[in-house]
């Protein structure tokens, strides 16, 4: 009996030491306060710049699919008007919906981007700077890339709830899209930049980080969509000329602070050998065979090389028959303003029967010519739905199949190569367009030639091995008197053209002609007459007061309980 | 006078008659049957033999408690071997119960016992999907996937996150379910569905529990068991898809439709069209000499389904040896399951062993015992689902291999998926090893007459071994010239200890039991993955990650937790007429936090034998049993993420961005464009550590009723079962950004439900005898209540659209109304973008004449009116015959295959299913499939009550036939043997207006298959 009792008493004890075995600790994993330390709080720094590369086939961060293919510059290619669908009902407008999934993944991962920098900034900001010696640098690096996220956020959707550091998370849903009007919120933007620029090295150690003049750069652009003043239906109902004035300036920063030039050959902004060049102002940085899976590639166009065997997929985002008609040149080697869409440049003599400004050779794949510099003929078979779409595609994302910067990551492919988020040539097309609309064009003129000058030598890699070029180029200067008279309604004009240009297939032509108030007038007449060659779209039209922004995400309307305000006209 | 009396006494004199008596289901020799002639009573010995003396034609009673009585008669050859069955209805049966087992007599919650020797023959290598409706109140639904398992609702859906049932193996309480476990060595199966029965089980019983005994040796000779079935396993019903020809004329319609020229509608198919009457008529379809501009692929017309699917082959062996002494008893089993797989290339081969034993010694004091149970699987790592779904998406103009030989694959204007045949190809040689130990050690030992002590140490762990070959490809413009070997290796499980007290007592009519004890359950999972990529050689003998030159990577997590219980239970019985039971549990998780992590559960449930009160016994002789009971109790939830209370970050350095957007936190933040990055930490989790149990209190009537000796008898039983602070995580706003909203105590609800059971047991003449039985069972789900913090996890739109007071199964989405016939309806019908002739109309639910978000409602609910069984068993000499009937009725589904199967514009890149070819055109006014069209204008994929079907079916799941060989033991030296021919799904009654191939699986690819099975059971 006394045995019995023994093992009674041992059980007894050990149930009673087994509370303790309840306490199980996470594996793995980190607690958010284990990361308030200088060097962890360097890493979420980190972490916030790596949200800058973070998007996906569907949602580039680069916009093309919202600021491209909506602006009459691309069409949205793919196999049919029924391959990605949510991309269809954007470029005809028409079918554009609250519901869109597109439309509410890139507003999630959008906010993603601004959650990531607003963590690294709550722990920047607990730290003392004299454990943290670079506290201001970094805090002013998290505000950058906020600002990036918003200002793209603010583009998109327009009234979009703004959410800082100093926010309780419990709280953000109380937080209202429409708490601020649309100018509070382009201030709240302007706000991050300029901490930046007042609190940025001019050079930073590492390349990838945003300096001074990045933030200065980021500055002028915000206060330049600023200046356009809207009304709450959208319509630009007057034009701020002290926040033009502000741009001038900033720009003139950036361009006297010495760091950045134009590169002789445009092509170098399109090549990742000439990554993070003079050029440059701010660029999200990609890599390759870095230790993750698959290479932090720039996924955001990985759908946009052609179906050639070296590629294979997926043949999205098409330069528009327009755009390449855009590039034509007259005899004096100035844009065709009025009749270059009268006739069609499609392939073969057409290029060089007529002349043509040479960024075409650098932004679009003719059939016939060499893609991307490279030994490979873009052919017609390249195309994936040419009776659709026709037979271009675009140059400026892609690399070609031999560049060491090129990845298969099957079906899709991609790069390591970095997207610009601001390029110098835009800072001096702002602070042109600035000029201009202050009745000062004749300061924008130098600038605008500029660009036309380094377009007009950029043509050394568009030549065959025997020395003729692909095309006819034929392209000149703006020169008053001698080829046309620089008034303001020309320098305008002229300006419109060359930022298309400059600028095409690049994800800015669509929030161009919003902020300058002309997206439905100039649109509307785009499909009238771009719907007799491409028949889908005699669907599209543009609504006027409420197609210049994509509406609030359906289930961001649902899950916020009637904090968030649908945007007008949806 | 009295010589002849006498010599006719002695013509017929008395005689020894001798025979074994042998349990049917088991094949086991019985010890202790009751032989019973005119003038003698014997018992069988242990090995199951017996011996008595009667005159030959004179009748033989054999009984045994729990067996159905047998009476035959005496043979003139002296010779008779006796099976006896197993008798169901029998009150003496003894029921596991938790910790303890029961007499069925007893019992006051709502237990299921399952008649295993209605299932033993089902080849489903998953012995939980052959209780498929035939319990009522536990719902299974399968599909026909090589792969899968079977989920499993005991009283329809109590929770929003794990529904899953606890299985207790042996005392061993697993998640696992069953997949691992050889049918064959299965002894008995209950089904604990109300909290009064399942509480003691405590944290994961509130679904419900499934308890499974093995077999253990018996007393007896030693014996060996050996049964081999061979099946096949086909589809009879699948996708009806469009061919080469068919595909076009589909194109052909819908490029006439939109207004576009046929000819422009696809790269690859040419028209010759006509007209008649003003209309385009189709002349031709005409097929190019390539289908690619490299000119590797002629247009082909490929059957893709059959190109991946064959009959399967399914081969089952499995072999018992046990013995028994006075002193100990040992079982040992292996069973072999090879099944070749109805996707080529898929295959699963299984190896299970079993030993389990038991000594007493102390004069039968102490027993110590094990069960013991290893598993061992190998199955090839073909992607069988994405084959099937494959084969359905491919177009038929592309043929299986290029002009060369190479892969055939996408050309252009197709959707960029992979030719199946080629997944099958490149993939047959990678494996999958599996292996799962499972068991416990138990001591018990008597230390009063009235007092057991027992401590049992269980063991579950599992784990997977692979390595892979990712081979490098071309197929039409999809290519890889990388290729890439992974090795990977995982291993999980837990350790499970386990004290209890037992003390029994009777005093005159008092009969009480209490039971006390303990558990404590410690889990863990590991795994780690290596991968390289630069093979020189791409095949399995090569594939070594040594072998591989560039990209290496590598990886690993891993999780943990544990649960800690006390536990007790007094069972009370008087005059066995009263019955009461009362438990309480008090559990303790590891994912809560130290003030919410232990909470307690009560039970408490009553009974009443009317049938043993005199006024019934005594002048209602015809009652044989009837009790009520009444049961309440509360069960808990714990299934939330091991580590929902913290707040987590993860040193994420990169994921793959293929489809879904890099979740990492590295940065080439020096613009380097390569080598190894800075690297930060991803937001994971958001904490709250105020979670807490989620708990269930369910309330169970029931009667249980036998009539005329128990020939007649059954049980029905209601229940309410009320769930609060359900667990749950709801979407988040996406404002919160990475790691979302916590987990929260959310919503409540209720479900409501009966099941009925009624079982008949009949005799037509001496030679046939027959057992009816049929179920049927019934609930209702009703959200309750919806707190703030668990609207968006809802279907609604959390406004003024919520789903409170709705079933949690409930559909939100348009209702469709028909198709526009004409120009006059478009222009009258509110603005629905997109609208147009033959197009879906959708119904203007708010009335504000436009056809948007705020036109979506609740349209229906996934919860069937009642599910319902029927089986019968019929036996004639040597035959027995047996078949099942299951059905579910007033179901609707969300058949999503209509996606593709009646929308040329949904899915354009693929194939189409063949009701397209009949879908609305002004010829066609009375077609419901809207008229085909290259782009979805109008949004037709939106949920709505387009794709909602009723998917009540009424299915014969399994007939099968058998042939008793036993009286063969005279000549051959067997003791028992038995053929048989069985058949499972052979029969399908559906709904016409369901249009997919399957009801019961509508939203899968794979059909149920039919499984045509021939065995052979044999004792020696």
């Amino acid at each position: 009996m006394k045995f019995h009792l023994y093992i009674l008493a041992g059980l007894a004890i050990c149930l009673l030491s087994c509370g303790k075995t309840l306490d199980q600790a996470p594996q793995g994993v980190i607690s958010g306060q284990d990361l308030n330390t200088p060097e962890n709080v360097e890493k979420m720094v980190i972490a916030a710049y790596a949200g800058l590369g973070n998007d996906n086939i569907h949602t580039s961060f680069s916009l093309w699919p919202w600021g491209s293919m909506r602006s009459g510059d691309a069409y949205k290619g793919g196999d049919s008007p029924g391959d990605n669908t949510d991309w269809h009902n954007y470029e005809i407008f028409s079918g554009n919906r609250p519901e869109l999934g597109n439309t509410d993944l890139m507003w999630y991962y959008l906010y993603i981007g601004v959650s990531r920098a607003n963590d690294a900034l709550r722990r920047v900001n607990s730290l003392d700077s004299a454990a943290f010696p670079k506290k201001k640098i970094r805090q002013a690096e998290a505000r950058f890339i906020r600002g990036h996220f918003y200002f793209l956020l603010k583009i998109l959707y327009k009234h979009v709830p703004f959410i800082d550091e100093t926010i309780a998370e419990k709280d953000y849903g109380t937080v209202s899209n429409v708490a601020l009007s649309n100018d509070e919120l382009w201030n709240k933007i302007a706000d991050d930049f300029r901490f930046g620029m007042d609190n940025l090295p001019e050079t930073q150690p590492e390349i990838g980080r945003a300096n001074r003049s990045a933030a200065t750069a980021y500055l002028a652009k915000t206060l330049l969509y600023q200046a356009y003043v809207q009304d709450d239906m959208n319509n630009v109902v007057s034009i701020n000329a002290q926040k033009l004035n502000e741009v001038i300036a900033l720009c003139d920063k950036v361009i006297n602070s010495g760091k950045y030039m134009l590169n002789d050959d445009f092509a170098k902004n399109f090549l990742t050998q000439f990554d993070n060049s003079k050029e440059s102002v701010f660029a999200v940085q990609f890599s390759k065979d870095d230790g993750t899976p698959k290479g932090r590639l720039n996924m955001g166009v990985a759908l946009n090389y052609p179906m050639n065997k070296e590629f294979g997929c997926c043949g999205f985002h098409l330069p528009s028959q327009n755009l390449v008609n855009a590039f034509k040149t007259d005899k004096n080697g100035l844009p065709m303003f009025d009749h270059f869409n009268d006739a069609d440049a499609k392939e073969g003599a057409d290029f060089t029967g007529n002349t043509f400004d040479p960024r075409l050779d650098h932004t679009v794949a003719i059939p016939g010519h060499p893609y991307k510099y490279s030994r490979f003929i873009y052919e017609k078979t390249w195309a994936r739905a040419p009776q659709i779409y026709g037979y271009f595609s675009s140059l400026k994302e892609t690399v070609a199949p031999d560049d060491p910067s090129f990845q298969k990551i099957p079906p899709f492919m991609s790069s390591s190569k970095n997207t610009d988020v601001i390029r110098f040539d835009d800072v001096l097309l702002w602070k042109a367009e600035a000029l201009i609309q202050l009745n000062r064009q004749d300061e924008a003129l130098p600038l605008i030639n500029a660009i036309r000058s380094r377009a007009q030598t950029s043509t050394a890699r568009l030549k065959y091995a025997d020395g003729t070029y692909y095309s006819n180029y034929k392209i000149s200067i703006y020169q008053p008197g001698v080829n046309c008279t620089w008034t303001k309604d020309f320098a305008w004009k002229a300006l419109i053209w060359e930022r298309r240009l400059e600028f095409a297939m690049e994800g800015n032509r669509f929030f161009d002609l919003v902020r300058w108030g002309i997206a439905a007038d100039y649109l509307n007449s785009y499909f009238t007459s771009e719907s007799t060659k491409r028949v889908y779209l005699k669907d599209a039209k543009f609504t006027k007061n409420k197609d210049e922004y994509l509406p609030i995400p359906l289930n961001q309307l649902n899950y916020s309980r009637g904090v968030y305000k649908q945007n007008t006209g949806w | 006078m009295l010589a002849m009396l006498l010599l006719g006494l002695f013509a017929s004199a008395q005689q020894r008659i001798t025979g074994t008596v042998i349990h049917k289901e088991t094949n086991i020799p019985l010890v202790g049957v009751s032989v019973q002639s005119k003038n003698q009573t014997a018992i069988t010995d242990s090995s199951g033999h017996y011996s008595i003396s009667a005159r030959a034609g004179e009748n033989i009673v054999f009984s045994f408690v729990g067996m159905k009585t047998q009476i035959l008669v005496a043979p003139a050859s002296g010779n008779l071997n006796v099976t006896l069955e197993s008798n169901l209805s029998d009150l003496n049966q003894v029921v596991v119960t938790g910790y303890q087992t029961q007499k069925k007599a007893d019992l006051t919650g709502a237990v299921s016992v399952v008649d295993l020797k209605q299932v033993k023959d089902v080849p489903l290598g998953n012995p939980v999907k052959a209780l498929q409706g035939r319990i009522p109140g536990v719902f299974i639904t399968t599909d026909g996937s090589p792969a899968s398992g079977a989920t499993v609702r005991i009283r329809g859906i109590g929770t929003l996150g794990n529904n899953n049932p606890l299985y207790v193996i042996d005392g061993i309480p697993t998640e696992r379910g069953l997949n691992e476990i050889n049918p064959a060595d299965i002894e008995s199966m209950q089904v604990l569905k109300d909290a009064s029965s399942a509480t003691i089980y405590g944290s994961r019983a509130a679904n419900g529990v499934i308890i499974i005994t093995t077999k253990k040796g018996k007393k007896g000779a030693t014996r060996i068991d050996f049964n081999s079935s061979l099946s096949t396993q086909s589809y009879q019903t699948k996708l009806s898809v469009l061919n080469t020809e068919e595909r076009g004329r589909a194109l052909w319609q819908a490029a006439i439709n939109d207004g576009v020229d046929p000819n422009t509608a696809s790269p690859i198919y040419q028209f010759q069209t006509g007209s008649q009457n003003g209309k385009p008529v189709l002349e031709k379809v005409i097929l190019p000499q390539y289908i690619d501009a490299a000119k590797t692929m002629k247009p082909a017309d490929t059957k893709w389904f059959d190109e991946i699917s064959q009959v399967s082959l399914i081969k089952n062996n499995d072999l018992t040896v046990s013995s028994g002494t006075e002193k100990s008893n040992s079982l040992f089993s292996v069973g072999y399951y090879d099944n070749t797989g109805i996707v080529k290339g898929s295959s699963l081969k299984r190896l299970t062993a079993r030993i389990n034993t038991e000594y007493r010694m102390l004069n039968d004091k102490l027993t110590i015992g094990q069960n013991f149970m290893g598993t061992f699987s190998t199955g090839t790592l073909v992607p069988a689902e994405d084959i099937v779904n494959l084969a359905l998406l491919s177009q038929p103009i592309v043929p299986v291999h290029t002009i060369s030989g190479g892969w055939g694959g996408p050309a252009p204007g197709m959707t960029d998926r992979h030719n199946p045949v080629r997944l099958i190809e490149d993939n047959r040689q990678n494996k999958s090893r599996f292996y799962r130990v499972f068991g416990n050690a138990y001591a018990n030992l008597q230390v009063l007459p009235v007092l057991t002590l027992r401590s049992s140490i269980g063991i579950d762990y599992a784990g997977t071994y692979q390595r892979t070959i990712r081979k490098s490809y071309t197929s039409g413009f999809l290519s890889d010239p990388s290729n890439q070997v992974n090795t990977s290796q995982d291993y999980s499980g837990n350790w499970v200890w386990q004290n209890t007290l037992d003390f029994t007592k009777n005093i005159n009519k008092h009969s009480i039991n209490v039971l006390a004890g303990s558990e404590l359950i410690k889990y863990m999972s590991q795994n780690f993955f290596g991968s390289r990529q630069g093979y020189a050689l791409e095949t399995i003998d090569y594939a070594y990650l040594n072998a591989g030159s560039s990209n290496k990577d590598n990886g690993g997590s891993g999780a943990a937790n544990s649960l800690f219980s006390f536990f007790g239970k007094v069972n009370y019985v008087y005059d066995t007429r009263y019955l009461l039971s009362a438990i309480v549990r008090r559990d303790g998780s590891s994912r809560f936090g130290s003030e919410n992590r232990f909470a307690t559960f009560p039970a408490v449930s009553a009974g009443w034998r009317l049938s043993e009160e005199s006024f019934i016994k005594n002048s209602q002789s015809f009652i044989s049993d009837l009790k009520l009971r009444y049961g309440w109790g509360i069960t808990g939830n714990q299934s939330i993420a091991d580590n929902a209370i913290y707040d987590l970050y993860s040193a994420i350095y990169g994921t793959d961005p293929t489809w879904d957007r890099d979740r990492g936190s590295a940065y080439d933040i020096n613009g380097g464009n390569s080598g190894q990055l800075p690297a930060g930490f991803t937001k994971t989790q958001r904490g709250n550590k105020f979670l807490k149990w989620e708990s269930t209190t369910q309330s169970n009537f029931g009667i249980d009723y036998g009539f005329f000796d128990q020939k007649l008898s059954g049980s029905i039983d209601y229940f309410i079962k009320k769930t609060s602070d359900i667990l749950l995580t709801p979407p988040s706003l996406a404002v919160i950004g990475e790691g979302g909203d916590p987990t929260v105590n959310g919503a409540s609800m209720v479900n409501k439900g009966f099941e009925g059971v009624v079982n008949y047991d009949g005799k037509i003449g001496d030679q046939v005898s027959f057992s009816l039985s049929f179920n049927i069972a019934t609930y209702r789900n009703r959200i309750t209540r919806l707190p703030e913090n668990s609207l968006t996890a809802f279907p609604g739109n959390g406004n003024d659209k919520v789903i409170i007071n709705r079933s949690v199964n409930s559909f939100y989405g348009y209702v469709a109304d028909g198709i526009f016939q004409n120009k006059e309806e478009v222009d009258n019908s509110p603005a629905q973008n997109g609208k147009g002739i033959g197009r879906i109309r959708y119904k203007d639910m708010n009335g504000d004449g436009m056809i948007n978000g705020d036109d979506r409602d609740y349209i229906g609910t996934a919860d069937p009116d009642f599910t319902y069984g029927f089986n019968a068993a019929f036996s004639w000499k040597h035959f027995d015959l047996s078949f099942f009937f299951q059905g579910v009725k007033g179901v609707m589904v969300n058949n999503g295959t209509k996606i593709y199967t009646d929308f040329s514009s949904l899915w354009p890149g693929t194939n189409w299913g063949s009701r397209t070819l009949n879908a609305w055109t002004p010829d066609n006014p009375s077609s419901t499939i809207p008229a085909l069209t290259l782009v979805n204008r109008n949004d037709e994929g939106r949920f709505s009550t387009y794709y909602l079907e009723p998917g009540s079916y009424l299915r014969l799941r399994n007939v099968q036939i058998g042939y008793d060989l036993s009286y063969l033991s005279n000549r051959i030296h067997i003791k028992r043997a038995k053929a048989y021919l069985q058949s499972s799904n052979l029969l399908t009654f559906k709904s016409k207006k369901f249009t997919g191939p399957d009801p019961e699986a509508p939203n899968s690819t794979y059909p149920i298959p039919v499984i045509w099975t021939f065995g052979l059971n044999l004792s020696l």
